[in-house]
């Protein structure tokens, strides 16, 4: 037996998971949600990562990127070894793919920002290069 | 001196609404941050989970407040950046607003102000941590902006004090690059944070949360090298004998936050003890008139959506304030709430569509909030669960209870008796 | 029967024979072994006389205290290796740096070394920077003797180093209407005996007037309104950057850590970065300083440090009340030092305390609940509205005092090329500009047995602090900014501090590149956020003015790491 916080709601009922396998019942849930919830939980839970790439811009030494979709919760840090070897030497802009289906998973490693893009913009207008004063 | 109609202090979501709002209203409008770029905390906000209610995506931080700054680029919003409000001055008809930038000290005058400055966090000594002063104590927001906008890590094992959404993020945050957290502490007996937070921040790491424990001391003389958790009473009082040591190199603090209303006091905006922001009417306008608030410097959110919502409504009633004679009305609430948010409605003003924003002071299961009006129920709702952490929006249309100015108006919740 | 015997009786009729008191060349010695940090310092007390010059000297063993080493700096180099020094002056606090200045006037190879990562990082550092009337101090003792004359000397060097200074006055209020005849009677002694000139009785209604928010049961206070308020540590950077303008050298993260004393003169003195051969030594080591007495072979006095814990609160607090106060309660306890009031800083915070409390640890600044907790209670007799929710910050400071409660300034008694200013604790601060003067004397004097020492042509007493912006007139300002675009960007928030003032403290003539080095010369991270906004930023601009990655930046010493390193990778 396992037991789960639900997190499809704020309500956060006290799942009760039984049984074996793929042959699985939920106690404990106000609603149908909630059972898959717990389902997908015990079978195949799915996580996003959102993390930083390192940049060679001083004014900006990282850069917010997320997946573009859910993997299996247990390649978290397989995928964070991947993103944590690079190092962006150009702008990206928000949404702009910097590494196309990390591992094979079907998803994508996406910058979070248009940061760079105002660094690039702001070194332009000779305002101050280096913190981000 | 440059004329404007509206001037928004503070870049963040809650100003980025509120000067969008502004403009789209027809003000001549000045947007002011302190900082390089727009966007406030969100910069540093690179988790997911924002903007659901809003645009029903989960966005990070960046992402979110960047869709803002880009419709603000299609507005004609002055913005000023790099640039630090330093005083404003009540005149006839508005404020004078004195700026400081690189350029100089500009003084602005403007019809209106929306004061959207945010929070700031408690810090180790408002939660009377003592012990020596060593490198290594943080705020969660200290320890974010190290690691999300410098790429520095700020600690290699370290215990969390507070279960607030920024301490859990940070936790899950430090652990993805490799950091040890040897726990989350937190002083009530229930976590202050969502609960969708502690399963996937904490749970999914294995990072243990201590529930009724605190942090009592610090130890290092350089770097922090341990502190000291105790176990606390009903009333979080440290209780003698449960102290135990624990090896870490950092303690992080995530143990509330505080609305920036500095600003507000030099005004003489009257601020309220429950919410520490702004006492305001159903139009964001405080007690003072034409200067009004929203988003975590009116309250503290837990969700964007409504920082930005708030400020939207604040922009919009700046751009189309004319001054005039406010009859006011309070907006009470029995002692189930911890606040209510307007606490003031004011009669001269439209409130077919006013937004209620509440907390509920404990974590009630299936209960009735009763909207009372001159001893009379008008509305009700039923709530399956009310939570302290999570921050209640209604709307209500307050036109058609036919207010007058000896109205009573008052906000109770009945739990249902089982 | 003579002194020591009556002190020897006392001693035995309170601790039996585990305790004795001896006394040989001046010094009582007290021997044997006591349980309790506490029992040592009663023996002691026992056997001293107030203010006198003959000193006790603990050799007490006490089971409880189990002294810790000195913290010393990691840094190992030979910057200083064959120095030779006219003058070396031992710590950076008020008293070092005073001296330092003073002697500055004359052409001298003045070199002095603080073991910390900054100045005024002990004592001087973690006081409530009152300037005090003296009106505690009755005549015959060397803190009386300097009082007067160093109260009156603090507007000119507050202006002379640029630091600000406001007399704010003092009053000690009392409860009880009945003891206001005693009371003046007190005064008029110490008004007309003992040279205080400035004390005056005020009614509860003149009291009110000046304070409104001050407790009602006041019934009469004494006024002293020469007291006033100063930043320790800004005085003793000021004062430390001056001896530096004018020639002096001052050694950081550098620690005594021995002496060669050969017929009662020391040759060498031996430090973390090298050995040094100075012509004289001028022991100023605080807490320190019976410790370093003994190396230079002339101990002939003992320090019992005291812990102090003040509260810092919020600039929103700071309109309660505007000068300095506290409560006078006639109690059977014996009370040390000033027992703490409230005082509002140059700064306009308020500050409350301190408590005093005897501990064998000389460097024990941790701050303790209970401390703040007996303060407040106290205070808020003076003070109902006093709030500890508006506390921002809290410290602990310890005190150097003899067992005598008296400072010892005077040459060494067995060795002969050190000079002694010892045993320092309030008033220190305020009595440093007199005592440096008188210190300059004795070293002139001693220096010019071997050969004359010449004035120093280009010695200049004004020091030019860092610009405070926040301060400034919109038009002087805007004139700063458009000289230097940095002082427009704010970098602290609390404290409205910009980037130039940052980059000045970073170019200035004692340049401390850690964060509280930092935040002690231009205030960021000292407001109500306590850095929790800016100290990213602060690192930040650090790194790229030193030109080192941010890892390598420090809170204060060597190993107060601030972040480690780049994540990722």
């Amino acid at each position: 037996m396992k037991e789960l916080t639900c997190i499809v709601c704020p309500r956060g009922c006290t799942l009760c998971i039984t049984g074996e396998g793929e042959n699985l019942q939920v106690s404990g849930n106000a609603c149908k949600r909630g059972e898959a919830f717990a389902m997908a939980e015990m079978l195949r839970p799915m996580r996003t990562i959102c993390t930083t790439v390192r940049t060679v811009f001083p004014a900006a030494p990282v850069l917010p990127v997320r997946l573009s979709q859910e993997i299996p919760k247990d390649r978290i840090f397989d995928v964070m070894q991947e993103i944590k070897k690079i190092t962006l030497d150009h702008a990206v802009g928000r949404g702009d793919v910097i590494i196309e289906n990390v591992l094979g998973l079907a998803a994508d490693v996406i910058s979070e920002s248009d940061l760079l893009r105002h660094i690039e913009r702001r070194d332009e207008d000779g305002r101050c290069a280096g913190s981000d004063l | 001196m440059k004329q404007m109609d509206v001037t928004v202090i503070g870049g963040g979501p809650a100003g980025l609404a509120a000067a969008i709002s502004a403009c789209k209203n027809g003000a001549a409008t000045l947007l002011v941050e302190r900082e390089a770029r727009l966007g406030g905390i969100l910069k540093q906000c690179i988790h997911d989970g924002f903007g659901v209610v809003r645009f029903g995506e989960k966005l990070s931080g960046p992402e979110y407040a960047e869709r803002f700054i880009d419709e603000l680029e299609k507005t004609d919003c002055e913005v000023r950046t790099l640039t630090f409000v330093t005083a404003v001055k009540q005149r006839a008809g508005g404020f004078e607003v004195h700026l400081v930038s690189r350029d100089g000290v500009e003084t602005v005058f403007s019809k209106t102000l929306v004061l959207a400055t945010g929070c700031r966090e408690r810090t180790a000594k408002q939660v009377a941590i003592h012990g020596t002063r060593p490198a290594g104590v943080f705020t969660a927001g200290t320890a974010q902006h190290f690691t999300n906008l410098l790429g520095e890590l700020p600690t290699r094992k370290c215990v969390i004090l507070g279960s607030g959404d920024i301490g859990l993020i940070m936790a899950r945050r430090l652990t993805l690059e490799g950091a040890a957290v040897v726990g989350v502490y937190e002083a009530k007996s229930t976590p202050s944070g969502l609960t969708r937070n502690i399963h996937q921040c904490l749970h999914d790491y294995d990072i243990p949360l201590y529930l009724s424990h605190t942090v009592t001391r610090v130890f290092g003389e350089d770097r922090l090298t341990a502190v000291e958790v105790s176990q606390v009473d009903e009333h979080m009082r440290p209780l003698p004998g449960t102290e135990e040591i624990i090896d870490c190199d950092a303690l992080i603090l995530s143990v509330g936050l505080i609305p920036e209303n500095e600003l507000a006091e030099t005004l003489g905006v009257e601020l309220s003890p429950a919410t520490k922001g702004p006492v305001c009417d159903g139009q964001m306008m405080s007690m003072a008139d034409g200067i009004f608030s929203c988003g975590n410097a009116l309250h503290v959110n837990d969700l964007v959506d409504y920082v930005s919502e708030s400020g939207e409504a604040a922009g919009k009633y700046a751009a189309i304030y004319t001054g005039g004679q406010r009859q006011l009305l309070d907006v009470a609430c029995t002692n189930d709430f911890l606040y209510v948010v307007p606490q003031k409605l004011n009669l001269s003003a439209d409130n077919s569509e006013t937004a209620v924003y509440f907390r509920s002071r404990e974590i009630v299961n299936d209960c009735r909030l009763v909207l009372q009006i001159d001893g009379r129920e008008v509305f009700s709702k039923k709530y399956r669960f009310l939570r302290p952490p999570e921050m209640e929006k209604l709307t209500i249309d307050f036109s058609k209870y036919d207010l007058h100015p000896d109205s009573e108006i008052c906000l109770r919740l009945e739990v249902a008796r089982v | 029967m003579n002194r020591i015997e009556r002190i020897n009786q006392k001693l035995k009729k309170r601790f039996g024979d585990a305790v004795r008191c001896e006394e040989r060349e001046g010094c009582r010695y007290m021997t044997g072994t006591l349980a309790s940090w506490q029992d040592v310092v009663a023996a002691c007390e026992m056997a001293a006389d107030k203010y006198s010059r003959v000193h006790v000297v603990n050799d007490i063993q006490c089971r409880e205290a189990t002294p810790r080493p000195p913290r010393l700096p990691s840094l190992r180099d030979q910057a200083l290796e064959g120095d030779t020094p006219d003058v070396l002056i031992v710590g950076g606090g008020i008293s070092g740096v005073s001296i330092a200045r003073e002697l500055s006037k004359w052409k001298l190879n003045i070199l002095l070394v603080e073991k910390e990562a900054d100045l005024a990082l002990q004592a001087s550092g973690r006081n409530d920077g009152e300037v005090h009337p003296g009106i505690d101090l009755g005549k015959g003792s060397l803190k009386h003797y300097y009082i007067r004359r160093a109260n009156a000397m603090y507007g000119r060097v507050c202006e002379e180093l640029d630091v600000p200074f406001r007399r704010v006055g003092q009053y000690v209020c009392f409860e009880k209407g009945y003891l206001k005849p005693l009371v003046g009677l007190y005064c008029a002694w110490r008004k007309y005996h003992d040279g205080i000139e400035d004390t005056r009785l005020i009614s509860k209604k003149e009291l009110r007037m000046r304070e409104p928010n001050f407790s009602e049961d006041f019934r009469f206070a004494i006024s002293n309104p020469s007291s006033g308020c100063v930043c320790p540590y800004g005085l003793t950077i000021a004062y430390a950057e001056n001896a530096v303008m004018n020639g002096a050298r001052v050694s950081l993260n550098t620690a005594v850590l021995a002496m060669e004393v050969q017929n009662g003169e020391i040759v060498s003195v031996q430090t973390n970065r090298g050995t040094v051969y100075p012509r004289l030594v001028i022991n100023a080591a605080g807490v320190f300083a019976d410790d370093l007495a003994a190396m230079a072979g002339d101990r002939f006095f003992s320090i019992h440090p005291r812990r102090g814990t003040n509260s810092i609160l919020d600039t929103k607090a700071g309109h309660l009340m505007h000068s300095i106060a506290s409560i006078k309660e006639i109690s059977l306890q014996k009370t040390h030092s000033k027992g703490g009031g409230i005082l509002h800083t140059v700064h306009d915070n308020l500050l409350v305390g301190p408590d005093a409390v005897e501990t064998w640890e000389k460097e024990d600044t941790a701050t303790r609940r209970q401390s703040i907790e007996t303060v407040f209670a106290k205070q808020k007799k003076t003070m109902p509205r006093l709030s500890q929710g508006d506390i921002i910050t809290y410290f602990t400071g310890v005190r150097a005092p003899t067992f005598e409660e008296d400072f010892i300034i005077e040459p060494g008694r067995k060795t002969k090329n050190i000079i002694h200013c010892a045993g320092i604790q309030s008033p220190g601060l305020t009595t440093a500009p007199a005592v440096a003067l008188d210190i300059e004397q004795m070293a002139l004097a001693f220096l010019r047995q071997q050969k004359p020492v010449e004035k120093n042509e280009a010695y200049n007493p004004k020091r030019k602090g860092i610009p405070v912006l926040r301060e400034m007139s919109d038009e002087k300002r805007s004139e700063l900014i458009r000289q230097n675009p940095d002082y427009g960007v704010i970098v602290c928030r609390c404290e409205e501090i910009s980037k130039g003032e940052i980059l000045d403290a970073l170019r200035s003539p004692i340049v401390v590149p850690t964060v509280d080095g930092i935040k002690k010369r231009v205030r960021p991270g000292m407001g109500r956020c306590q850095g929790g906004f800016c100290s990213p930023l602060v690192a930040s601009i650090i790194a790229e003015e030193m030109d080192i990655p941010l890892s390598q930046v420090r809170k204060s010493s060597a190993e107060s790491v601030v972040t480690y390193g780049k994540i990722g990778g």
